[in-house]
C-alpha cells in the first residue's frame, strides 16, 4: 500500500525544485561564505587564507560578547513578549469578543504591514524627548516626573526596542494562536466548564495545555525571528548610543561590509547560526516529545 | 541520542560537498563577467541624497558636453548612502565598478579600492587632458591630504566648515564674536543664561559633534593633531588629545547643546537654529543652500553670521586654518576610463564649476569661468573665505578606517550626554584606529 | 508549524454553534476592565496610524517645531504629488508586485510540494532532508548576500529582477516548507491512497486531492510570506543596481537629502500610500482567510 506514496518519480518530482532552488540560494551561499571565515581580507582586495585567527578573535573581541549578550537578551524577551501578548490577545478574541473579534483581530494585525521604516520613526518621535516632548514623555511631566532621553543610553533605548517589536508582532502571533484556540472542540470546554471549571481555571487547566503544541511551534518561529532581528534596529537605534544596542546581525554586516572585514563578518554569522541552531533544536526536541506524549 | 548524534555528522558531511560544489562554480564562472570590454555609456553611481551632482552633469550633458554625452551617454544611477560601501565591495569584487562613482562614505575605502588598482589616478589623466589648471589649488590640496598624497577625486563640491551665528541674539547680548576658546565658552554660558540653548547639535549624525573634537584638537595642537595619530606617533588616548574631547564633553554637560542630543537629527539641528532657538550652530558652506531658504530660515539672512573655529590659548594652530572637504568624494574606476570617458572629464572640469554655481549655489573646487553674484551677505563672506584661504585642515575621522569613523560618530552622543567619559570615548575610537 | 492544530477544524470546528464560554463572568457586569482594555489596546493601535496620516500632511516646519500630536497647521496635499514623483511610486508598485508576485506564487508551489513529499510520502532520509530546510530558517540572511551578488553577477541575472524573485523564493522556502510538513501532518495518508487506488497518480492526487485540504494553511502561510518580502529592504538594496527595478521600500529612501536631511511630509505620504495599499490586499485577504478558517468548507 505504500507503494504509491513510495514513488520515487512523483518525489523528485514534488521535492526536486524546492531543493535545487533552496540548495542553489541558500545553502551553497552559505557554505560559500563560511570558507570565508577563514580568511581575512574583502572582495576589493582579494581574500588570504588566515587559519582559525577569526575564531580566536571571535573568542576575544568584546564587541562581539557585547552583541551576543544584546542578541540573547533581546530574543528571551521579545519572544516570550510577543507569544504572550498574542496568546493572551487571542485568549481575548476567543473568550471575550468573539464574533465582534474581526474588527479588533485586524486593527491588532495592522502594525504587521507597517514599514519598519515608519515603525522605527513612530517610536523614535513617540519616545523623543526634544525638541518638544514626545507623548511618552508629556505622559511622565504630565505626572510629575522628569522627561526621559530614551535614546540617550542603551538601557532605555533597549526596551524601547522591545515595546516596539512586541507593539509590532503581538498581533501577528494573535491570528496564529487564535487559529490554535479555535480547534480546541466545545465539548471538551463545555464538559469541563460543567465540571465547575471556569475562567481563569478553565484557562489553566483545559485550554493551556491543548494549545501547547501551537504555542511552542510559535516559540520556535518567534525566536529564531528576534535571534535574527536586524531591520528594526537599523531603523530605531541604528545599533546606538555607541554600539548599545547592536546585535549579532548588525555586527556583522558593518563587519563584512562597512569595516571590509569579511571574513571576520562570516565568522560572526556561522557564530549567530550556531546559536540560532542549538536554540531551535531544544525547542523542537521539546516539542516533538509533547507530541508524542498528546 | 546516538542515533540524533550520527544524524547531525552526516548533515555536517553533505555541505562539504556542496562547497567543492560551488568552488567548481566560481572556478568556472571566473570569466563570465567580461568587464574588460569598452563601457557603453558615463554611468555615474551616486548616492540618493546627492541631487546636486548629477542634475548639474546632466545639464552638462545636454548643453557644453552635448558632444561627449553623443559619444558616450551619460548614464546616472543611484544608491542609499548608507548602502554605498556595502554596494561599492560587491561592484569591486567582480571588476565592475561604474565609470565615476560616489567614493565610499570614509576615504579610507577609497584608498583600499586604489591599492587594488582599481581607482583612476585622475591627476594623470587631468594633466594629459591639459585641465589640471582648472582645479582650485585649495581643493587639490584637500584631496591629497585625505588621500595619502594623490588625486583620486574630483572636487564637485568644495566646503569649509565654521560656526555660524544668530547676530541678532548675539547683539541683544552683547556678545562679541568669539575669537579664542573661552569667549566662545563665556557665550554660551551668556546665552544659557538667557534661557537661549547655545548650540545646536545633530547627535543622530554624530559628525557634527566630533568636529568640535577636531576643530579643538587643531588650534590646540595644529594642524598635523591627526595626521600624527594616522602615522601611529599619537595616540587619541594621550592626554593631549583627550583634553579635546573633555572639553566637548565638558560643553555637554552644561546642557550647551539641550535635551536628548542623540536623537536630534539634522533637519532638527538645522531647523533650531534657523528658527531661532540656538544661538550657534557648527555646520559646513553647504547650509547657505538652507539659509538662503526663506522657508526654512525665519531669523533672516540678515542675521547669519559665520565665524571659524576660535583660537585655544597657548595653541599651535591659527584660526584660518578652515576645516574643508569635497563633499562627498566621486572618483572614477580605472577599468572603464578610455579616451570618452577622458573627453568627458576633461569637459566637466572646464564647465561644471560655473553651471554648479549658477544653477545651484554650490561653490566647487573647478574655477568659475563666469562670475555669478553672491545670494546673500554671509555666502559672500564664506565664498572669499573660501578662495582665501591658504592651508586647510580636515576632520576629525578623515584619516580613520570606517569602523573607527563609525564608533566615533555613534559614540559622540553618549561623550556629550555624560555616559560615556571623553577618555573612554578615545579609547574606543583608538582601539578601532588599532585593529584595522 | 504554529498553526500545528489548525486543519483539525476538519474534523471538529465547523458549524458549531458559537458557544458561550465563560457566560457567567459576562452576566457580572460585563466586566469592564477588560472593555477599557480593549478600548485601550485600539487606541494604541490605531493612534499611529492617524499619526502617520497627520504627518503626511505636514510641512517640513510644521513636522519639526510643534508637537508631535498637533494638527498640521497648513495640510499640505503637495506632499501625496512630492511623495509620488520623487518616490517614483508608480513604477516602484509595479517593480514590487512584479517581484514579489512570482516569488510568492513559487515559494507557495515549491514549499507545498515539497511539504507534501516530505510528510505524506515514505521514503528514507526525508526526516534528515525536513532537518537541512529546517537548518535553513536559521541561516542570517546578511550571510549569502555576497556569494549570491557573484553569483548573479556571474550568471548575467543581474540588471533584472530575477534576483529578487530568486532571493525571495530560497529564503521564504524553509519556513514554507516546514509550515506545509507540519500541516500535512494532519491530512490522513489513507485519504490520499484511497484517491489513488481509484486510479488517480499520486501527483494527480496531490494537485486535486491535498492542495484543496490545505487551502487554508496556503492563504495563512502565503499572507505571512506576503508581509516578509513586501517589506523587504536588505535583499531589494543589494540586488537591485538601476532604478528601473527599485522596489517601493528601497523608494522610501529616496526622501532623504545630504548631509541626513530628509523630506518628512513627503515621506509620510509615500509611506501612507504604501501602507493603506498594503492595508487594502490585506483586508481582501484576510476576510479570505479568516472565513476559511471558520466555515470550515473542508471534506474530513
Amino acid at each position: 500500500m505504500h507503494r504509491v506514496l513510495g514513488d520515487r518519480r512523483a518525489i523528485l518530482i514534488l521535492l526536486g525544485p524546492a531543493l535545487l532552488v533552496y540548495t542553489l540560494i541558500m545553502l551553497v551561499p552559505m557554505v560559500w561564505s563560511l570558507g570565508y571565515s577563514f580568511t581575512k581580507g574583502n572582495s576589493i582586495e582579494g581574500f588570504t587564507g588566515s587559519g582559525l585567527d577569526n575564531f580566536t578573535r571571535l573568542l576575544d573581541d568584546p564587541a562581539v560578547h557585547e552583541a551576543l549578550w544584546f542578541t540573547l537578551k533581546y530574543a528571551v524577551i521579545v519572544t516570550a513578549g510577543q507569544v504572550v501578548a498574542g496568546y493572551l490577545l487571542a485568549l481575548l478574541y476567543v473568550f471575550f469578543l468573539k464574533k465582534a473579534s474581526a474588527l479588533v483581530r485586524t486593527l491588532v494585525f495592522f502594525p504587521v504591514i507597517l514599514p519598519t521604516v515608519a515603525v522605527g520613526l513612530l517610536f523614535q518621535k513617540l519616545f523623543q524627548v526634544a525638541p518638544q516632548p514626545g507623548p511618552v514623555n508629556s505622559l511622565l511631566n504630565a505626572i510629575g516626573l522628569e522627561s526621559i532621553d530614551f535614546f540617550g543610553n542603551a538601557g532605555s533605548a533597549f526596551w524601547v526596542l522591545i515595546i516596539m517589536d512586541i507593539w509590532r508582532s503581538m498581533g501577528f502571533y494573535a491570528v496564529l494562536l487564535f487559529a490554535g484556540l479555535m480547534d480546541i472542540p466545545d465539548e471538551v470546554l463545555e464538559s469541563a466548564r460543567l465540571d465547575g471549571a471556569s475562567g481563569p481555571r478553565l484557562i489553566r487547566h483545559i485550554v493551556l495545555p491543548l494549545s501547547l503544541p501551537v504555542l511552542l511551534s510559535s516559540l520556535i518561529f518567534s525566536v529564531n525571528g528576534t535571534l535574527k532581528v536586524f531591520d528594526s534596529v537599523v531603523a530605531l537605534t541604528n545599533g546606538g548610543p555607541g554600539t548599545g544596542t547592536t546585535p549579532l546581525t548588525l555586527y556583522m554586516f558593518q563587519s563584512s561590509f562597512t569595516y571590509s572585514e569579511y571574513g571576520y563578518g562570516s565568522t560572526i554569522a556561522l557564530l549567530l547560526t550556531v546559536v540560532c541552531l542549538l536554540v531551535s533544536l531544544a525547542v523542537y526536541r521539546v516539542s516533538r516529545r509533547d507530541n508524542t506524549e498528546s | 541520542m546516538p542515533h540524533r548524534t550520527i544524524r547531525a555528522r552526516r548533515l555536517a558531511l553533505a555541505p562539504a560537498g556542496v562547497l567543492s560544489l560551488a568552488l567548481v562554480a566560481t572556478a568556472c564562472g571566473g570569466s563570465g563577467g567580461g568587464t574588460s570590454a569598452a563601457p557603453k555609456d558615463f554611468t555615474y553611481l551616486s548616492v540618493t541624497e546627492n541631487t546636486t551632482t548629477r542634475t548639474a552633469l546632466t545639464t552638462l550633458s545636454t548643453s557644453a558636453c552635448k558632444a561627449e554625452n553623443d559619444a558616450l551617454p551619460l548614464k546616472v544611477e543611484t544608491i542609499p548612502q548608507a548602502q554605498l560601501d556595502q554596494k561599492l565591495q560587491l561592484l569591486a569584487g567582480q571588476d565592475a565598478l561604474p565609470g565615476m562613482f560616489a567614493a565610499g562614505n570614509a576615504p579610507a575605502l577609497t584608498k583600499q579600492l586604489a591599492k587594488g588598482g582599481k581607482v583612476a589616478d585622475i591627476e594623470l589623466e587631468l594633466e594629459r587632458l591639459g585641465v589640471l589648471d582648472q582645479l582650485e589649488p585649495a581643493a587639490v590640496s584637500t584631496i591629497k591630504a585625505l588621500y595619502g598624497g594623490k588625486l583620486m577625486a574630483l572636487p564637485y563640491e568644495y566646503n569649509i566648515e565654521g560656526i555660524f551665528y544668530n547676530k541678532k541674539l548675539f547683539q541683544e547680548d552683547g556678545i562679541a564674536v568669539p575669537g579664542t576658546w573661552d569667549e566662545l565658552l563665556a557665550a554660551a554660558d551668556k546665552l544659557n543664561a538667557k534661557g537661549i540653548q547655545p548650540f545646536s547639535a545633530s547627535g543622530a549624525q554624530g559628525w557634527p559633534l566630533t568636529r568640535l573634537i577636531s576643530g579643538y584638537l587643531y588650534r590646540s595642537l595644529g594642524p598635523d593633531a591627526l595626521d600624527l595619530v594616522d602615522a601611529g606617533t599619537a595616540r587619541l588616548t594621550d592626554p593631549e588629545y583627550v583634553k579635546a574631547a573633555e572639553e566637548v564633553a565638558a560643553l555637554g554637560k552644561k546642557g550647551y547643546f539641550g535635551k536628548g542630543v542623540g536623537s536630534i537629527d539634522y533637519d532638527t539641528a538645522m531647523n533650531q537654529f534657523l528658527t531661532g532657538k540656538s544661538g550657534m550652530f557648527y555646520m559646513g558652506s553647504w547650509a547657505l543652500a538652507n539659509i538662503a531658504d526663506p522657508k526654512q530660515n525665519k531669523i533672516g539672512t540678515e542675521n547669519v553670521g559665520f565665524m571659524p573655529f576660535p583660537a585655544v590659548k597657548g595653541g599651535k594652530g591659527s584660526i584660518d586654518q578652515y576645516p574643508s572637504n569635497i563633499g562627498l568624494a566621486v572618483a572614477f574606476g580605472s577599468k572603464t576610463f578610455d579616451d570618452k570617458t577622458g573627453a568627458w572629464v576633461g569637459c566637466i572640469a572646464e564647465n561644471f564649476g560655473s553651471t554648479a554655481l549658477k544653477d545651484h549655489g554650490t561653490i566647487t573646487g573647478f574655477k568659475v569661468n563666469t562670475p555669478v553674484k553672491d545670494s546673500s551677505e554671509v555666502a559672500g563672506t564664506v565664498r572669499k573665505t573660501i578662495s582665501g584661504s591658504k592651508q586647510n585642515v580636515l576632520w576629525f575621522e578623515a584619516l580613520f578606517s570606517t569602523k573607527a569613523t563609525t564608533l566615533s560618530n555613534t559614540s559622540a552622543p553618549g561623550l556629550v550626554n555624560g555616559s560615556v567619559s571623553p577618555q573612554k570615548f578615545m579609547e574606543t575610537v583608538q582601539a578601532a584606529l588599532g585593529s584595522q | 508549524m504554529a498553526i500545528d492544530t489548525l486543519p483539525k477544524t476538519t474534523g471538529t470546528g465547523r458549524g458549531r454553534p458559537k458557544q458561550p464560554p465563560l457566560r457567567a463572568a459576562r452576566k457580572a457586569g460585563g466586566r469592564l476592565w477588560l472593555r477599557l482594555a480593549v478600548a485601550l489596546l485600539l487606541v494604541i493601535e490605531v493612534y499611529p496610524l492617524i499619526w502617520m496620516f497627520l504627518t503626511s500632511l505636514k510641512s517640513n516646519g510644521d513636522y519639526l517645531d510643534n508637537s508631535t500630536w498637533s494638527l498640521p497647521t497648513t495640510w499640505e496635499w503637495g506632499n501625496y504629488t512630492e511623495a509620488w514623483t520623487t518616490g517614483n511610486i508608480g513604477l516602484y508598485v509595479k517593480n514590487s508586485l512584479l517581484a514579489v508576485v512570482p516569488a510568492l506564487a513559487l515559494i507557495l508551489l515549491l514549499g507545498t510540494a515539497a511539504g507534501f513529499a516530505l510528510q505524506i510520502m515514505v521514503w528514507k532520509g526525508r526526516g534528515l532532508t525536513l532537518l537541512v530546510f529546517l537548518a535553513g530558517m536559521m541561516i542570517p540572511p546578511q550571510m549569502i548576500l555576497l556569494p549570491l551578488f557573484t553569483l548573479y553577477f556571474q550568471t548575467g541575472l543581474s540588471g533584472t529582477l530575477w534576483p529578487l524573485i530568486l532571493t525571495y523564493t530560497g529564503t521564504g522556502l524553509p519556513l514554507t516548507v516546514f509550515m506545509m510538513a507540519t500541516y500535512y501532518r494532519t491530512v490522513p495518508r489513507e485519504l490520499l491512497e484511497a484517491a489513488t487506488v481509484a486510479g488517480a497518480g499520486i501527483l494527480r492526487a496531490f494537485w486535486t486531492i491535498s492542495l484543496p485540504v490545505v487551502r487554508n494553511a496556503l492563504l495563512t502561510v502565503g499572507l505571512v510570506q506576503f508581509f516578509f518580502i513586501w517589506n523587504d529592504l536588505l535583499i531589494a538594496l543589494t540586488f537591485t543596481n538601476s532604478q528601473d527595478l527599485r522596489t517601493i521600500q528601497v523608494g522610501l529612501l529616496n526622501f532623504t537629502g545630504d548631509f541626513g536631511a530628509t523630506q518628512y511630509g513627503p515621506l509620510f505620504a509615500a509611506i501612507c500610500i504604501n501602507v493603506f495599499g498594503t492595508l487594502l490586499i490585506y483586508l481582501f485577504l484576510n476576510q479570505k482567510v479568516m472565513k476559511g478558517l471558520t466555515s470550515g468548507a473542508v471534506k474530513g
